[in-house]
Order: C-alpha cells, then sequence, then structure tokens
C-alpha cells in the first residue's frame, strides 16, 4: 500500500465542515468591521485605521509578543527535563503531575490573582511591578496544563527508555542526551504547547487586569468595550497577528528541527 | 534520588500555584466576619449554586466529548497520506490562535453569525424560514455550547496531532496485508494506541470549558447559569459580595475536577496496558 | 493669574458660547482618553514622596490652591481607576486636568466594578501603581469607609453636595446621578417604547437588552429597580421587578446580550436599557444607529456614585487636587456635558451657572422629579432577593 498521492474522500467533509465552522463568524466579524460609523452601511477602511494608528496598540502588542516568549521558554526549560525525567525514571509521579496540572483550572484567575499579589507583596519591584517577573510567572501556571498534556502526549508517542540508552551508550552527557536527542522528537508536541501558551498569553485578561499591567488583552477589551465598528476590525487584526506569530513559530522549530526518524513507541 | 531533579519544577508550583489555591481552599471555610464554618460550602447545595454545577458540568462534559470526536477526525483528516502539508501547517496555527479566542469577540462574532440579526439567521429568514419563530436562539445552553466548540475544537486538534503521528503508516500496511478493514484497523489498533492520549485530551477539554467565563458572560450574561460567571459575582461584582462563598465554588469545582482525575486514571492504565 | 485660572475663563467663556457640537467633544474626549492608557512611570512620584513632603490638607476650603497645585506638580502624576471615558465625560474630565494642571493620569481597568476598585486599594497598598482615587457605587463607599481603606478630605465645595449624597465625616462624597432610561435605535424601532408597560408589546420581541446582569452590574440592578418601581413594587420590594423581566423574557422580547458599543452600533441590542447618560452618549457616538433616550414615565429610578481618596495613596496631594477639580463648577459641569446630573446641581442651578444647551440635551426636568433613590440598606436587601430569585426565574 504506497502512500495516497491525493486527499482522501473520507477526509473532504470534516475538512469542508471545519472551514465552514470556524470561518463564518470570522467573515460575519469582518462585514460587521467594514461598516461606516456614519452611515451604519459598508464599505470603509476607517475602522482598520483607527486601530492602526492607535499608539497603544503596538506599544501594547510588543509587550505581550515578548511576555509570551518569555512564559515559552520558562515553561520549556522548567517542564521538557521534568516530564522526561518522570517519564523515564519516576512514573508512577506522573499522575501525580497530571493532577497538578488540572488545579490551575479550578482556581479562577480572580482569586489567583488577588493570592499571588498578596503573596508577593513585599517583594523588590523588579519583580513585582514590572509584567516580565509577576505576570510571566503567573502565565507559566496558566500555561501549564497545555504544556503537560501536550508534552505528556508527546513523551507516549516515543520510546524514551530506547533513545536515552542508545545515546548514553554513545558516552553522551544528559544535557546532550537531553536537547540533541529527545528534544527533537517531541518537537510536535513542545511546538503545539508553545502554540496554546502564546496564545494563552496573548489571551489572558484577568490576572493582568486586577495586577494592574497594562497588556494587549487589556486594550482589545478596553476598545470593545467602549468603541463599536472598530471593535470588529482590531478583533480581526488581533487574530491575524497572532496567526502570524504562529507561524512564524512553526518555522522557526522547523528550521532547527531534527532530521532524523521518529523512533516508535512499540517494545 | 531520582526525584531531586523535579525539584525546580515542584518548588515554583509551591511558590505560584500553591500560595493562591491553599488561599482558596482554606478561605472556603471561612466565615465572613471570622472564624471558620461550614456554612459556605452548605449553601453550594441549594439553589442556584447546585444548578449552576449542574449546568456546568453538563456544558463542559457536553463540549468535551463532541470536541473530542470532531476534533479527531478533523485532526486526523488533515495529518492523513494525501492531504496536502498546507492544511496541515494552516489547521494547526490557526487551532492555536482558536484555542484562545474567547470573551466579548467570541460572542459578538457569533451573534453577528447565529443571533437574532445574524448573516446566517437573515439568510434563512430571507429564504421563508425564520429560526427565531421556531423559538430557536444563540442565547441557551446549547448555544453557548455551539459558541465553546470555536475554542474546544482547536484545542484538541492541536492536543492530539502529535499523538496521531505516532500512528505509524507500517501499522496501516501491516494489519491491511493481515486482511483487516479500515473498521477493523481502528477499533484494534487505531482507538487503543490513540486512547490514553485521547483520554487526557478529553480531560483538558472538560476542565478548559468549566472554567470559562467571560465567553458565556458576554453571550448570556448569566442567564445560563454556569459557576465561573457566579464565582466572578460574588467576587468581584458591583452587585454582591462574599468572596468566602466563591471560595467555596472554586472549592467545589476542584472537588469535580478531582473526581474526573479519579475516574481518568484507573481509565488511563487500563488504556496504556497494552503498550507494556 | 495662574495658567489654570486662565484656562477655566475659557472654558467657561467656550461653554457659553458652544462653538464645539458635541460630537466633536465626544470624539476628542474618546482619543484623549485612549492616549491616557499608556504606560507611564510614577517613579519621579515616588521618589517625591521618599523626599519627605508635607501632609496634604483634611479641608480644600481655606487653604491655597496655589500650594495645593505646586505640590501635586511636584508629585507630577495621578492614578485612576475604573473610568470609561465615554462614561459621564470622564475621557474629558480627565484630559481637562492633566491639560490645566500638567499631571499626567494613568487610568487603569477603566471598566472595572466597584468591588474591584476597593481591591485594588487592598492589593496594591504601598505600590506605585495603586490607585489614588476611586469612583465607587455607594454601597462599596460605604464598606470602603468601614474597612479604612480611605483618606478624610473635605472639597472646598463640600457644603453644597446634598446630604443624602455623602458621608459627613469626609470618607466619599457623591459626585454625580442618573436615572435608568431606555434606549432605542429609530431604524429597528419605528415604534417608540415610553414606559415598561410598552416593552411587553408583542413589537418588540427579540430586542430588549439590559447592561449586563443584576447579579454583577450597577446599572442593571437598577434596571430590575426601575422596573419593580413601575409594577406596584417600591425601593424595599423589588420581588415585581424580577418579575415583570421574567415576563419580558417569557414573550420572547428579552435578549440576555449585556449591550456594548458594538451592540448598540451593529443594531443587535435595538432596545437598552441603562443609566440616562450610557444611553445619552450614544446618540453621539453611532448616528448610524439614530438612538433616541427616554425615562420611562412609570419607573423612575436613581443612583449615583461617590469619590474618596485612598488613605496610602502614591499622590496625595495630586489625588486632592483631583477632587477639587472634580467639585469645581467647571468639574461638576463637565459632568453635565456627559449627560449625567452633577452633584452639586442644585447648587449650579440656583447660581444659574448651568448652560442652557447641556440641559437641553437631557430628557425633560419633569421626568426627572419622580425619581427615587433606594437607602443603602434598601439595596442590599434588594441585591440578596436578586441574588435568590434572578437565577431561577430568568436561567435555564
Amino acid at each position: 500500500m504506497k502512500p495516497r498521492r491525493f486527499i482522501a474522500p473520507s477526509a473532504l467533509p470534516w475538512l469542508l465542515l471545519a472551514a465552514i465552522y470556524f470561518l463564518v463568524p470570522l467573515i460575519a466579524t469582518l462585514l460587521f468591521s467594514l461598516k461606516s460609523n456614519q452611515t451604519g452601511k459598508c464599505c470603509t477602511v476607517a475602522n482598520y485605521s483607527w486601530v492602526i494608528h492607535n499608539g497603544d496598540f503596538w506599544h501594547t502588542l510588543k509587550i505581550s509578543f515578548l511576555l509570551a516568549l518569555e512564559t515559552i521558554v520558562i515553561s520549556l526549560l522548567l517542564f521538557v527535563p521534568t516530564i522526561y525525567w518522570v517519564h523515564l525514571k519516576l512514573p508512577k509521579l506522573r499522575p501525580v503531575i497530571a493532577f497538578l496540572a488540572l488545579i490551575p483550572f479550578v482556581v479562577p484567575p480572580i482569586v489567583m490573582v488577588v493570592g499571588l499579589l498578596r503573596f508577593f507583596k513585599g517583594s523588590p519591584d523588579w519583580f513585582y511591578a514590572k509584567p516580565w517577573g509577576f505576570l510571566a510567572g503567573a502565565y507559566v501556571i496558566l500555561a501549564f496544563p497545555y504544556m503537560f498534556f501536550s508534552l505528556d502526549a508527546g513523551f507516549r508517542s516515543i520510546d524514551v527508555h530506547t533513545l536515552t540508552e542508545a545515546s548514553q551508550s554513545l558516552g553522551a552527557r544528559w544535557t546532550t542526551t537531553l536537547v540533541k536527542v529527545i528534544l527533537p522528537n517531541i518537537r510536535a508536541a513542545a511546538l503545539a504547547g508553545s502554540f496554546l501558551t502564546l496564545a494563552i498569553v496573548m489571551g489572558e485578561f484577568t490576572i493582568a487586569n486586577l495586577a494592574a499591567f497594562k497588556t494587549f488583552p487589556i486594550f482589545i477589551q478596553l476598545v470593545n468595550e467602549t468603541q463599536g465598528f472598530p471593535a470588529g476590525a482590531l478583533t480581526l487584526l488581533s487574530f491575524g497577528i497572532t496567526w502570524a506569530a504562529m507561524l512564524s513559530l512553526l518555522l522557526v522549530g522547523r528550521k532547527r528541527g531534527a532530521r532524523g526518524a521518529i523512533v516508535p513507541a512499540t517494545r | 534520588m531520582a526525584w531531586l531533579a523535579t525539584l525546580p519544577f515542584f518548588a515554583y508550583t509551591i511558590l505560584f500555584l500553591f500560595a493562591p489555591a491553599g488561599s482558596v481552599l482554606v478561605g472556603a471555610f471561612q466565615g465572613k466576619t471570622s472564624g471558620y464554618t461550614l456554612e459556605n460550602v452548605r449553601t453550594l447545595f441549594h439553589s442556584p449554586y447546585i444548578d449552576a454545577f449542574k449546568t456546568s458540568i453538563e456544558v463542559s462534559f457536553v463540549t468535551a466529548l463532541i470536541g473530542a470526536v470532531v476534533g479527531l477526525l478533523v485532526a486526523y483528516a488533515a495529518i492523513r497520506d494525501g492531504t496536502p502539508r498546507w492544511i496541515r501547517s494552516g489547521l494547526t496555527t490557526f487551532s492555536g490562535v482558536a484555542a484562545n479566542f474567547g470573551g466579548i469577540p467570541l460572542a459578538f462574532a457569533f451573534i453577528a453569525t447565529l443571533g437574532p440579526l445574524g448573516i446566517v439567521t437573515v439568510f434563512f429568514r430571507n429564504r421563508g424560514w425564520d429560526p427565531t419563530a421556531h423559538g430557536i436562539s444563540l442565547f441557551t445552553k446549547t448555544g453557548v455550547e455551539i459558541t465553546y466548540m470555536y475554542f474546544q475544537l482547536p484545542l484538541m486538534i492541536l492536543v492530539i496531532a502529535p499523538a496521531i503521528d505516532g500512528l505509524k503508516r507500517e501499522w496501516r500496511e501491516a494489519s491491511s496485508n493481515l486482511g483487516a478493514s479500515q473498521l477493523q484497523f481502528w477499533r484494534f489498533v487505531g482507538i487503543p494506541v490513540l486512547m490514553p492520549s485521547l483520554l487526557g485530551a478529553m480531560i483538558l477539554l472538560f476542565g478548559n470549558a468549566f472554567a470559562a467565563y467571560a465567553t458565556a458572560y458576554s453571550l448570556t450574561s448569566g442567564t445560563v447559569n454556569l459557576v465561573p460567571i457566579l464565582i466572578g459575582a460574588y467576587y468581584s461584582g458591583n452587585v454582591l459580595d462574599n468572596p468566602h462563598l466563591a471560595q467555596a465554588m472554586a472549592f467545589g469545582m476542584f472537588v469535580v475536577l478531582a473526581a474526573m482525575m479519579v475516574v481518568y486514571i484507573p481509565l488511563q492504565r487500563r488504556a496504556a496496558r497494552w503498550a507494556k | 493669574m495662574e495658567d489654570y485660572e486662565a484656562q477655566e475663563q475659557e472654558f467657561m467663556r467656550k461653554l457659553e458660547e458652544l462653538e464645539v457640537s458635541r460630537s466633536q467633544m465626544l470624539k476628542r474626549s474618546l482619543a484623549a482618553a485612549a492616549g491616557l492608557t499608556i504606560l507611564s512611570s510614577p517613579g519621579a512620584a515616588l521618589a517625591a514622596r521618599a523626599r519627605g513632603d508635607k501632609n496634604p490638607p483634611l479641608k480644600g476650603r481655606g487653604f491655597s490652591l496655589k500650594e495645593m497645585v505646586a505640590e501635586a506638580k511636584k508629585e507630577g502624576h495621578l492614578n485612576t481607576i475604573a473610568l470609561p471615558p465615554d462614561w459621564a465625560n470622564y475621557g474629558e474630565v480627565m484630559s481637562t486636568f492633566t491639560k490645566k494642571y500638567g499631571i499626567q493620569i494613568t487610568n487603569d481597568n477603566p471598566n472595572g466594578s466597584s468591588a474591584q476598585e476597593n481591591e485594588a486599594v487592598r492589593s496594591l497598598k504601598g505600590d506605585s501603581r495603586a490607585p489614588d482615587v476611586v469612583d465607587v457605587s455607594p454601597a462599596f463607599a460605604v464598606s470602603g469607609a468601614s474597612e479604612g481603606l480611605y483618606a478624610r478630605y473635605f472639597p472646598s465645595t463640600f457644603a453644597t453636595i446634598p446630604r443624602a449624597m455623602k458621608d459627613t465625616r469626609g470618607y466619599w462624597y457623591g459626585d454625580y446621578w442618573g436615572a435608568i432610561s431606555i434606549g432605542y435605535n429609530q431604524n429597528l424601532v419605528p415604534n417608540p417604547p415610553k414606559t415598561f408597560a410598552d416593552l411587553l408589546k408583542s413589537e418588540y420581541k427579540g430586542k430588549v437588552a439590559l447592561n449586563g446582569s443584576p447579579l454583577t452590574s450597577g446599572s442593571a440592578i437598577a434596571g430590575v429597580f426601575a422596573a419593580a418601581l413601575a409594577n406596584g413594587g417600591s425601593v424595599s420590594n423589588v420581588a415585581p421587578g424580577i418579575d415583570w423581566f421574567q415576563k419580558l423574557k417569557q414573550s420572547g422580547n428579552f435578549i440576555p446580550v449585556g449591550t456594548t458599543p458594538q451592540t448598540v452600533a451593529s443594531g443587535q441590542t435595538p432596545i437598552s436599557i441603562d443609566w440616562d447618560y450610557n444611553n445619552l452618549a450614544y446618540v453621539s457616538e453611532f448616528p448610524a444607529a439614530r438612538w433616541k433616550v427616554t425615562i420611562p414615565s412609570d419607573g423612575v429610578y436613581g443612583g449615583y456614585y461617590a469619590q474618596a481618596i485612598n488613605k496610602n495613596a502614591p499622590h496625595p496631594w495630586a489625588a486632592r487636587l483631583w477632587q477639587e477639580f472634580v467639585y469645581s463648577d467647571q468639574g461638576q459641569i463637565l459632568y453635565l456635558k456627559g449627560f449625567a446630573h452633577p452633584a452639586r446641581f442644585n447648587d449650579l442651578a440656583k447660581r444659574k451657572k448651568l448652560p442652557k444647551s447641556l440641559l437641553d440635551a437631557l430628557p425633560a426636568p419633569s421626568l426627572y422629579a419622580k425619581a427615587k433613590f433606594a437607602s443603602l440598606g434598601q439595596q442590599t436587601q434588594a441585591k440578596a432577593v436578586i441574588a435568590s430569585q434572578w437565577p431561577a426565574k430568568m436561567g435555564g
């Protein structure tokens, strides 16, 4: 059975269904965003112009994007070695961590931010008063469930033991094994987790709001609550920008990806 | 001391997770003025709180189940042989964005689509069939579920894609060489291999929907009674002000998710059994 | 004369001529407010505090305004919270303050609730980002005062604020009030509703919306009060109001989506029950929607908001200067421009300081004459009733 050259007929209906479901609401928003405030009818780009010429739009976008990158890096540094280690040596710990990974869902963001603000009240300004400290710290926890379940699925689909043994028998140290052997094999899972983290940071509102930071979602919320037609334009612009960010993450991941074969999880 | 290597992880979670989570668990049992009480938790079993829990659990379960099934089918359709590569890249990156699309923009997009003046509603009305006249409304539990799928489906697609990658083409070949049909492949090879990841994904989807707040509030202003909306009302609303009751509700959410884990762990162990 | 005195004279002169059209004013205030939310650095302000400057006064009256302005300028910054630019013209209030005194404002969490304002005072205590002043509903003003969150201060015009709208110890003071109104889109609602009873008519199917849920939104709970007044209830009995909304829902006229500028602009909420100052602001904001506003004659409910100064304000002089500004004739008239009734309305009317053009923009005074306000006890009671009845009667 050689690989198919064209799309399978049974795949088409599902892809079409997904396309329609995802695109129609965006089209509805687009139609709204092209309406003029004076006449209530199509067509004008004034709403898009309003967003693009707004200084806050670019300023907050930059902050959120950098914050997202910082959160992704910290999350990967923290979670990949840990989950690797658990899969390799401490499988009994896995359900414990899986359980911990559900806790961020249970603590409402409102509760979390109030708790964190009080807990870290005495801490130095470079951490407490800056988004790069306090907010990034909170966002890593928010990303935790998504990172965990993505990475976990990724680690499952490879044979951790074989890979590690092979690498070590060739004389590699732990760090080399992790970076040069394991990481390329869970690339897809790490990327998926990173996508989700990026999306979370670009969309998180409550914690940033109550901790008085000015991030992109704060700007979006303000516009949504005070502007009419420009809000539709902003929705689509932010959608497009985040999508572009995802694509660039994908390209970065692909370039540094391994060309080696993925060792399947059979044994 | 293998567990020492996990120390950074646990240190971090203690600092950033247990601190606020702990304040929730303790606060749930505190009285409005002072002292400890079970009153807050007892109140949870009455209307409207118990109804909120029922609705929340139902909405989360339905969207997790449908999201998992449809998400799997869509992801598989995009990843399998024959489908052009750009469809997969486009779908996964789009899913990355859509998975966190929520709140007012999402609610507005759906009102603009399926609301009383939405483009789909108007489309049908112009052709002679008025959905609103037949009682079909976006502002119901079902409407909320349909809207929730917009971030549940992408989440599923993202999480299950790496697992689908793990389904080797060689297995399809081997199974068809042995005379198995498509259905048999799925029943005896495909689904069992995917099951642990499927279960994990479903739990994630359930938790994701359970904690979602902004979208349902924007869509229905709380007439569809969900737990996070009530928590928001009691914790930071303009009108009500009883943080301990809100914390008790968060504690209730904790119990529900813990119950799900209790179901998940043995199921998951069974599913992963074949791999040993 | 001082810069700010000259500015005030110029403001009053322009007002009389009313050269500037209302929509232009609104656009300007929105634009100014949008620029106000940029991150600014309060570092300089903190340094000023650390130098050990003198304590600000308890009473504004008799204290040299010039000195207060100088001290406030040394602080150089003001933190506000939960002031939407298009709510009671706060956009222009803030931009005028900045232009007049040269003090930058950082407005945090523009659409926050009163509870979030008090919480910010609590959580950010000692932080340079803590709010200096708050604008909260009376229930939270009272609880904030009793919790010790606020500082005592008597703005110079304190005596002319109605007794019922202030705390005599000086912890908080009402700044403006409004009444619940019915706003509607003339394109989609050719037959205007005039009363709550009208709204039940079948021609308004799928058209009537509230500004959020009464469990979280102050204006929604006021809507319930107004409905109660129109249906045999009173400020101490809101259950008839909840019943009326249930009837509205059962008739299919009620849509649960909360009103936002988007829903008004797009016509998705053709009729909105909201504070008059919010509904009236939409008129010039969205010309395509041809929005019109009326006060329902069968149920007139009024509500006010209150100013207070954070006891641990990072910029205490700027905070007091802000209050002096808000309660000056100029500040109060700016609220009127935003279609809200300033607290010192009666005093200003007596001294004939209210421009006729602004008064004409509001619905007729006769409609407001019947306005009823609920006391704090009545509000607390109503909240409890709503909490227990609203989810059951309106849910599902």
